[in-house]
């Protein structure tokens, strides 16, 4: 009979019962991928800075008139024009622009065509007309900012985002394992949330989806847990909220084994990782993607957010800090890519609230508009995207203390991901609704033409 | 039987009919276990007796004379008790012991204290007024966030005016939205004060980001649009109103011997801008005041904006009661905030009461509804740990919740961002968002944190483990379940207790049934009976409460 002593006892012995189950799961898992088309495989990774990183000191003007400009605007945040990383090539009108000094891993990966620098996107309604009335919904606002970056629709709430509705199309209500397309290692977002699916949360610790306790482990301890938890989750729950959780612990309980099982079953990459978060959870999703077969996906997306970027103070602290570690996680993943052969099929982007004016507030920078950001991969054509603004206060673009008003917008940055994805030019607009207000779907010429 | 039908159909459309009269009200002890489970932070079996003896609007009374229990009094015993050498071997392997303390007094003052209803509003407060540990810097210093909570519980039965004020000069605020410090604009050097403060007091402690009608509901323009409560321009005015703060004592300067978490920021009018100012809704600030005249009517503007009233209601009824209060009920909250009937306006004491005792709020769960919310991860782990009598054999509970918040991904004032850790309109995917509905805390319960709360509770309940810090001169907490061990033969009578305790009468008989059948070949009582928990606290019966 069990007692609490037996029960705690073989709550330790799974280490042995548990290869035996990842293995006879794992073949399971490899069986079913042999149908799976996976050389076709393609991934979006999305990076969301948020709290508004100030891009404008990521991306900085090198040419001396516009450096100036630079320097005005700034005043005390500005970054001193020797220490810029300067990057090759040059943007519209043959303007030079050089990186934050801590981000030569990032130089490295643009100078070598891996990496491409998209300037100046934000959210729009439709481009630009300078009328005030016509600005996104909470504009300079965090919640809402994010939100729409994550929609691509500025002028509505919604739970929804381009990523779910990608899902929604691609992978449909009901992944066969129950582990969505779409894997977030920063939990539930709306990026990942569709009509029908919603983002499969895992950690970058371990393999990644925590199971229950010894559910299951092929002792009779586990049986009998397996018998108490399922009989539980068997009971019908009328209620909307107690049915919503009852299926969110469903899903988690069915999912997890065939996961956890396939990525403890990959082997050990050889890249090394820094040990920050960033770093650690790029390191998951390239366990993640070599782990694709026995997970039978041929698409997925990743989200993982980086915080602490909201820096009305100490901006240049603090980003001195961050920025390094955001390249050197990029440099990282590039190259864990590389070992798996997947650097073609695999595109890493940056997202972030807003950018921040170009002013300061004496020790940093408030909540802005437009914003530079970094699209990275083999499949990348590498130079600048989109257009860098003449500084100039008297700038029709410049909304105040240096907000620059976005020359592309979100949709069409978006529309290049989803297509080169593998969405449809005739199901574009269901993934990014506004998408005709800036580029007609079915046009010969890609959106922004960053990608191959 | 087509003729059959039709009188039932018609039976049926009166029972629908009936209930939208007034919902009959719950009573008695399942009352009393629901209004704990609401205004406390879990009660065991005695005390909801007790609750339903005194009656829930006397209860609240009592609770509101009750003396409030302060957390920075515990960092200093913590503190005093480090200078006499106490913690010098627990030192030897952590020197980071002082960043615990607020936690360790968060964690002792929640599970032991008497005043449990100041203290979960504080905490409900904690969730609106956002600071967190998440900025590393307020890990430094040990009062920071026990002192910013002692100001939370300090008005949570006051008036909300004084509350937004004491928020604003707070120096932990200060430090987590940068207005401390914040200078006056220097046009030669381009620079203009800080508008951080200025957009989150309006956005999210005051009166959102569209009008609203007094039910809560958005009032919309002509052409259906909202209507924004006010644009950046009024942003650039409240941040010139809010520069010239910094630590009392301090000469507006930042240094390490400067810094004060004890005592409000003080005005250095040097630093704040000077001139017209113009507030909300038109109103002047003249030229001329002093920082702090100017720091005043802005709180006086925003306090008196007609959204505060509904805004701050909605909010406080998500965090206290249900996830979708009707906007009938906001209206309710909302009109005694208003102090339509007292003539005071902002009075905490008016607003809790009609949260907690709106007739909606006590009206009989409905086990098929939508009404209730999602417990707090966090919250469920404390009440737990409430309801089983957990107690230290030194009478000092030592927690640090870092193993907690690691599972839950939820700790008091520990939040990502100041938005906290879900927010309010987040609307899973699903059933729920095509219901129109919102449940918040969904947020933060996801494939991952799903498992691995449901393993800490089993950690907790089976594994016997009830505090994180128990080396010399900690100790390990134990629990009591003498409640139930006396029940642990009658499964039928111990899972009665367990759903009056827990889930107050919600719990469906089919998970009482399986919990019955699953503890029924144990022999061992003591296990027995932690199972019945364990599966009671796993299962979405308690999960979600109605």
């Amino acid at each position: 009979m069990l007692n609490r002593r037996r029960f705690l006892t073989h709550s330790c012995s799974l280490g042995v019962a548990g290869a035996t189950l990842s293995s006879s799961l794992l073949q399971l898992g490899l069986a079913r991928s042999v149908s799976a088309q996976t050389e076709d495989y393609r991934a979006l990774v999305c990076i969301l800075l948020a709290g508004g990183n100030d891009s404008y000191n990521m991306l900085v003007p090198r040419d001396n008139d516009q450096y100036e400009a630079y320097r005005d605007y700034r005043s005390d945040l500005a970054l001193p024009k020797n220490q810029l990383l300067p990057l090759d090539g040059s943007a519209d009108g043959g303007r030079r622009y050089g990186l934050h000094p801590g981000m030569a891993g990032l130089q490295s990966l643009f100078n070598g065509g891996d990496a491409a620098m998209l300037c100046n996107v934000g959210t729009l309604l439709e481009p630009w007309t300078g009328e005030p009335d016509r600005v996104p919904l909470g504009l300079y606002s965090h919640a809402d900012q994010i939100q729409q970056w994550q929609t691509s629709v500025a002028d509505q709430r919604m739970a929804q985002g381009w990523g779910g509705r990608i899902a929604d199309i691609l992978q449909g209500p009901n992944p066969a394992n129950g582990i969505s397309m779409n894997i977030s290692l920063s939990g539930s977002n709306v990026f990942q949330s569709g009509n029908d699916t919603a983002e499969y949360s895992i950690s970058a610790q371990g393999n990644g989806a925590p199971g229950l306790n010894n559910y299951d482990n092929g002792t009779p301890e586990g049986d009998f847990r397996k018998a108490m938890v399922d009989g539980l989750l068997a009971v019908n729950q009328p209620h909307i909220l107690r049915k919503e959780y009852r299926q969110r612990l469903q899903t988690a309980v069915d999912a997890q084994q065939l996961f956890s099982a396939a990525l403890g079953a990959t082997p050990e990459l050889s890249t090394p990782f820094s040990p920050s978060y960033f770093s650690q959870s790029l390191r998951q999703i390239a366990r993640v993607m070599s782990a694709r077969e026995a997970l039978g996906v041929s698409r997925q997306t990743f989200f993982v957010l980086v915080g602490g970027w909201d820096h009305h103070d100490e901006v240049l602290v603090n980003q001195a800090n961050m920025l390094p570690q955001i390249s050197d996680g990029l440099v990282e993943f590039r190259n864990a890519m590389l070992e798996l052969g997947l650097h073609d099929q695999v595109t890493t982007f940056t997202t972030s609230d807003f950018g921040r004016t170009l002013t300061s507030n004496g020790r940093g920078s408030d909540h802005g508009w437009g914003g530079h950001h970094i699209v990275m991969g083999g499949a990348v054509r590498g130079g600048f995207y989109g257009q860098y603004p003449e500084l100039d206060p008297a700038s029709p673009l410049d909304t105040g203390r240096g907000r620059y008003a976005p020359t592309t917008s979100v949709d069409e940055y978006f529309a290049e991901l989803a297509l080169w994805l593998g969405v449809s030019p005739s199901d574009l607009d269901s993934v990014l609704p506004n998408i005709a207000n800036f580029y007609s779907p079915g046009a010969a010429s890609a959106p922004m033409g960053f990608l191959l | 039987m087509g003729a059959m039908t039709r009188p039932l159909t018609l039976a049926l459309l009166l029972l629908v009919c009936v209930p939208l009269a007034e919902a009959a009200r719950l009573k008695g002890d399942e009352a009393a276990s629901r209004l704990a489970s609401r205004a406390t932070f879990g009660m065991p079996y005695e005390a909801i007796l007790d609750m339903a003896d005194t009656g829930e609007r006397r209860w609240l009374r009592q609770q509101f004379k009750t003396p409030m229990s302060s957390h920075d009094a515990i960092v200093d015993e913590l503190v005093a008790l480090q200078n006499a050498g106490l913690f010098d071997e627990l030192l030897e392997n952590n020197n980071n012991l002082d960043r615990v303390y607020r936690r360790l007094a968060w964690w002792h003052t929640t599970m032991t204290a008497e005043d449990q209803l100041r203290q979960r509003v504080a905490f409900a407060l904690s969730e609106i007024f956002v600071v967190s540990d998440n900025l590393v810097v307020l890990q430094d210093y040990p009062y920071a966030l026990s002192n910013y909570y002692d100001m939370l519980l300090t008005h949570a039965f006051g008036n909300y005016r004084d509350l937004l004020l004491a928020v604003t000069l707070h120096p932990t605020m200060g430090v987590y939205l940068s207005h401390l410090g914040n200078a006056r604009s220097n046009p030669d050097a381009n620079t203009f004060p800080d508008e951080n403060y200025a957009r989150e007091v309006m956005q999210l402690f005051s009166i959102g980001l569209f009008e609203l009608n007094e039910d809560g509901t958005e009032k919309l323009d002509k052409d259906g649009q909202p209507i924004p409560t006010y644009d950046n321009t009024d942003i650039e005015e409240f941040a010139k109103i809010f520069t010239g703060l910094s630590f009392a004592g301090s000469n507006f300067q930042i240094r390490r011997n400067t810094v004060n978490f004890r005592e409000p920021m003080q005005m250095y009018d040097a630093f704040h801008e000077p001139g017209k100012k113009t507030l909300l809704q038109g109103e002047v600030v003249p030229a001329g005041q002093s920082g702090l005249e100017d720091v005043e009517q802005a709180i006086d503007n925003l306090f008196n904006h007609p959204n505060v009233g509904p805004f701050f209601s909605k909010l406080l009824i998500q965090r206290l009661v249900m996830s979708n209060p009707s906007p009938a009920y906001v209206s309710r909250v909302a009109a005694a905030f208003n102090g339509e009937d007292t003539g005071v306006r902002g009075d905490m004491q008016a607003v809790i009461e009609a949260v907690l005792l709106d007739k909606e709020a006590r009206a009989e769960p409905d086990k098929r509804g939508q009404a209730g919310k999602l417990r707090e991860p966090l919250l469920r782990v404390v009440a737990a740990l409430r309801q089983l009598k957990v107690f230290s054999p030194d009478g000092f509970y030592a927690n640090t919740g870092l193993i907690i918040q690691e599972n839950t991904q939820q700790h008091a004032l520990s939040a990502p961002s100041v938005f906290n850790f879900y927010l309010p309109s987040h609307s899973p995917v699903g059933a729920i968002a095509d219901a129109g509905l919102v449940a918040p805390e969904f947020q933060i319960t996801n494939s991952s944190t799903i498992v691995t709360v449901s393993n800490m509770l089993e950690a907790a309940l089976i594994g016997d483990v009830a505090n994180d810090l128990f080396r010399a001169p900690f100790t390990a907490a134990e629990y009591d379940l003498s409640d139930f061990m006396p029940l642990a033969k009658k499964p039928k009578k111990l899972l009665k207790r367990i759903d009056l305790v827990m889930t107050y009468g919600t719990m469906s008989g089919k998970t009482r049934n399986h919990i019955r059948s699953t503890i029924g070949p144990i022999d061992d009582p003591d296990l027995r009976v932690r199972l019945a928990l364990f599966l009671a606290y796993f299962s979405p019966d308690y999960a979600v409460e109605l």
